[in-house]
């Protein structure tokens, strides 16, 4: 497998490590309910096709990346910028 | 005793223990591979400061005459430059450590510089079996359709983190990595080099 890091080109999956579900979004730790961080620290989904997930580019330009992949195929739809993720999370929010 | 002290603190190549000058491997024939220690070459981590990058640009452009270099690209003449290294990260390399001590104060808010001459090793890979000797660990593309002289790339060799960057179409290459591979990384290369025969030099020391 192969993942197309948006910095560096495509690169063998060794460089990267995987950390796990890029969906969750971690409630506000002072007023969250401890259901609210229980599904947040525990519960994941198990889909059938596209996964959201974090993978880490440690042997490339030690990016965090959040890659769009099938999980029946491995097909990779989409590779981007977990910090671009995440600010357009954040405008998204205020917006 | 303090003579003893005295020898502990003496400074020391990366490559000391290691690396030894003259020819070495195959024997028949010219060497395919030429292997330049680097020990006095400088280098510093540049990291633009959040929303700095247009300032950055502007500033190497206007005192260095530089295109800060985009992804996995270099700009290095005259053995001076910026080799990119992560988003929003370079690599400034020199031939002495002189040329990069302005750096701290010419970035003043824009960039954070961070020496980094004793911790990284580098070697200048050249001759005519270069690329096929890199091609043996390098699990980039490193043909010239896709991998030519003012390019860079952060990648691993052997499982050890390595950063080399193209200087010309001959083709030369310099390659680092971090210090205390240096050991490993060197046991890699010359296994590799073996099968072309290597020069193993000393670059200019600082
Ligand atoms: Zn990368």
């Amino acid at each position: 497998m192969r993942i197309r890091c948006p910095h560096c080109g495509e690169r063998d999956n060794g460089e990267f490590s995987y950390l796990g579900d890029a969906t969750v979004v971690r409630p506000d730790g002072m007023s969250a309910s401890s259901e609210a961080m229980h599904d947040y620290v525990y519960l994941r989904d198990n889909p059938a096709g596209l996964h959201r997930e974090l993978w880490y580019h440690g042997a490339g330009c030690r990016s965090w990346l959040v890659v769009t992949r099938d999980t029946r195929t491995h097909e990779i739809r989409d590779v981007s910028s977990a910090r671009d993720v995440a600010l357009a999370r954040h405008t998204g929010d205020a917006a | 005793m303090s003579e003893a002290t005295a020898n502990v603190w003496a400074p020391r190549s990366a490559w000391a223990g290691y690396a030894k000058p003259g020819r070495h491997g195959r024997t028949q024939g010219d060497a395919g591979v030429r292997l330049t220690l680097r020990d006095g070459i400088a280098l510093a981590t540049v990291i633009a400061a959040d929303g700095q990058t247009d300032a950055l640009r502007a500033l190497v452009s206007e005192r260095y005459g530089w295109t800060l270099p985009e992804p996995g690209k270099s700009q290095v003449s005259r053995e001076r430059g910026l080799v990119w290294s992560a988003p929003g990260q370079w690599l400034a390399v020199a031939e002495t450590r002189d040329a990069l001590r302005e750096l701290p104060d010419v970035f003043r808010g824009i960039a954070a510089v961070t020496d980094q001459s004793d911790g990284r090793a580098v070697v200048r890979v050249s001759g005519p079996n270069a690329r096929t000797l890199l091609e043996k660990g390098v699990a980039v593309d490193l043909h010239p359709r896709s991998f030519q002289a003012g390019r860079t790339a952060v990648t691993s060799i052997s499982h050890i983190g390595a950063q080399l960057w193209q200087l010309d179409d001959a083709p030369t290459y310099d390659l680092a990595v971090a210090r205390s591979f240096t050991g490993s990384f060197w046991s890699w290369l010359t296994e590799a080099a073996a099968e072309f025969g290597y020069e193993v030099e000393q670059g200019s020391a600082h």
